[in-house]
């Protein structure tokens, strides 16, 4: 099992600069560049290169790859062109916002959505599961930022229990997480609800059954455990997503954090932001997958063995 | 009689695979039941443990008495009590009858610690006991490994002893040697035969194979689609088989000597699913067919030897 986890931790290293080559390069192909939101009206072509030098921006692509790339493997993210200030320090200044929503979106649709993936599960071919599959039907299509933006109708302006928008305060944090969470919801319902039904269809939980177990028991102890593997894989590629995932939703509740950061350095072409914000979150999902592969090795010990 | 089920009748939605299953098995008596695949063997076996609302089935008619108890209605909360408890399950296939991610013990242990209210230490100790008695080397060891660390003739012991957990008196062992290798099935037998006669547990033990019939049983129930054909002895059986398809069956018992190719199979086929025909359900395959037989569905009748037949030439033969 360690071995296993070293070995796809070196992986993370050809991972992590196969990345980087794309992040760059595909920010740096997109038209336009910084320079034109740094330029006043009237600047002529001169201070036009020499704000490109100052940038280094007026190296080959390759050479300022190289460089860049020099600078992350001493830790160091660059300098953003347009704020002046560390590309590390506005990362560190709008990640906590990020982390909060994203872990408590997380946490809400994990949660229940295990929870209604199981009612489903138990209750499967009646109006409890109909009622289910539809939420998740309904779940999965509707897009966040317009159910972000329903709910700040609903519940900020004509009910005005929360605030409309912001991130003061705790209950600023509850149509965000509502919003965000619902696309969570959905899918982790839905894989408990298909994993527990074909579970349940296994040799092994007749057995159970034949034993005269209480079925809530087999449910819970037998059938809940081996559904929640494949469970644990879907929840290792949103860990990633707990950074990155919400930017709409972010813009629509008009909270700092990472994915309101990224946008505003998309729009002004801030190529050091650009590529730190971008790095962060790649690594984020990639890291995410890996510790969801560990866990479900080890929550299973077929794979427990086969990988030691 | 232990176990008496008496013309029961099995239904999913308007069709009905399991009809006229007449059989019964007493204390320390192995009862037989066999027939090709999909002759409604398994379906029986689940209808006596009760579990066939699980699959969409259900019981349409007939009885099935336990001990006096007529287990068609009786209450789900007290047929879990005697399911486990008092009537115990062995499956076919042991590779994928244990929880792959428990450990073995505590497997075993779940049946005792519900139906005898043994606590955990106690338990353990009875499963250990349970797999000395079976002859799994070092139990304390095997305890806490998990089953995919076990073989599969050593993973059928391990059903076995979680079958015997819970102290029953009827045990029903569905094909317990089929997926096993020909070495270990005849091990697996005796340690079934074994447990019959020093525990005095009744068994039902459905198979394909009459070897393992004419072997280990006392007396054999032959099902045809759904039917019992023949209810016999099985010293009876074997000498005097009375309806056609058992004596088929047995011609076909590959024989010590026997030249090359001369192997001997029914004709025809199992008619599947719901073109069963009409009249008896054997009638297209039956060298001895007759007219009435493709009208006429044959009673099972039993006589009081507790043979019974259920064709209309039987008188005949």
């Amino acid at each position: 099992m360690i071995a296993f986890t070293l070995r796809r931790l070196l992986l993370l290293l050809p991972v992590f600069f196969v990345v980087s080559l794309v992040v760059f390069f595909i920010i740096h192909l997109v038209p336009g560049d910084p320079i034109d939101n740094l330029m006043r009206a009237g600047s002529t072509p001169e201070q036009r290169l020499q704000i490109a030098a100052k940038y280094g921006l007026d190296r080959s692509l390759v050479e300022q790859y190289l460089t860049w790339m020099g600078r992350l493997l001493t830790g160091d993210l660059g300098t953003s062109i347009i704020q002046g200030r560390p590309v590390s320090t506005l990362i560190a200044h709008n990640m906590p916002y990020s982390l909060q929503l994203g872990i408590a979106a997380l946490l809400f649709s994990t949660l229940t959505g295990i929870a209604a993936g199981v009612i489903a599960a138990s209750y499967q071919g009646t109006r409890v599961d109909d009622a289910i599959t539809g939420f998740i039907l309904l779940g999965s299509t509707v897009p966040s930022f317009w159910l972000g933006l329903l709910l700040i109708l609903v519940f900020a302006v004509w009910l005005g229990w929360v605030p409309v928008s912001g991130a003061r305060g705790w209950t600023s944090l509850i149509l965000p997480v509502i919003a965000a969470g619902l696309g969570g919801i959905a899918l982790v319902a839905r894989v408990t609800r298909i994993a527990m039904i074909e579970t349940a269809r296994q040799d092994f939980v007749v057995l159970l059954h034949a034993k005269g177990l209480p079925p809530f028991l087999i449910q819970l102890r037998h059938v809940l455990r081996h559904a929640m593997v494949p469970v644990v894989t879907i929840l290792g590629l949103r860990i990633g997503w707990v950074l990155g995932g919400a930017v709409t939703i972010e813009y629509v509740f008009a909270r700092p954090g990472l994915g309101s950061l990224l946008i505003r350095a998309l729009n002004q072409r801030d190529y050091p932001l650009v590529q730190g914000c971008l790095l962060m979150l790649a690594m984020a999902v990639i890291v995410g997958a890996l510790i969801g592969d560990i866990v479900q090795a080890a929550m299973d010990p077929r794979q427990r063995e086969a990988r030691s | 009689m232990l176990l008496t089920v008496d013309m029961l009748r099995i239904r999913f939605g308007a069709f009905s695979p399991v009809d006229q299953v007449t059989l019964g098995v007493d204390r320390g008596e192995i009862l037989g039941v066999v027939g090709e695949s999909g002759s409604g063997k398994s379906l029986t076996a689940t209808a006596i443990m009760g579990l066939l609302p699980r699959i969409g089935g259900q019981v349409a008619g007939g009885s099935i008495r336990f001990d006096g108890t007529d287990l068609v209605d009786l209450p789900e909360s007290q047929m879990r009590r005697l399911r486990g408890g008092r009537i115990a399950l062995i499956t076919q296939n042991p590779m994928t009858s244990l929880d792959p991610m428990m450990r073995i013990g505590p497997q075993i242990d779940q049946a005792a610690r519900l139906h005898l209210g043994l606590g955990r230490s106690a338990a353990r100790a009875r499963s250990l006991d349970l797999m000395a008695d079976l002859r799994i080397p070092d139990p304390a060891s095997v305890y806490d490994l998990f089953p995919h660390q076990l073989s599969g003739g050593m993973k059928q012991r391990i059903v076995i002893a979680m079958a015997l957990a819970g102290d029953p008196e009827l045990l029903i062992a569905d094909e317990p040697t089929t997926a096993l290798d020909v070495t270990v099935q005849a091990q697996i037998v005796q340690i079934l035969v074994d447990l019959v006669r020093q525990r005095g547990l009744g068994l039902i033990l459905i198979t394909h194979d009459m070897g393992v019939v004419a072997q280990a049983c006392d007396r054999v129930a032959v099902m045809y689609c759904g039917r019992v054909v023949e209810l016999a002895r099985v010293d009876a059986l074997f000498e005097h088989p009375r309806h056609p398809y058992t004596q088929a069956l047995i011609r076909c018992i590959p024989r010590n000597g026997m030249a090359r190719g001369t192997m001997t199979a029914i004709p025809g086929m199992v008619p599947t699913g719901m073109t069963q025909p009409p009249g008896c359900r054997f009638n297209p395959r039956c060298a001895r067919v007759e007219s009435r037989c493709r009208v006429d569905i044959p009673e099972l009748l039993v006589g009081p030897s507790g043979n019974g037949v259920a064709c209309h030439l039987a008188e005949a033969a």
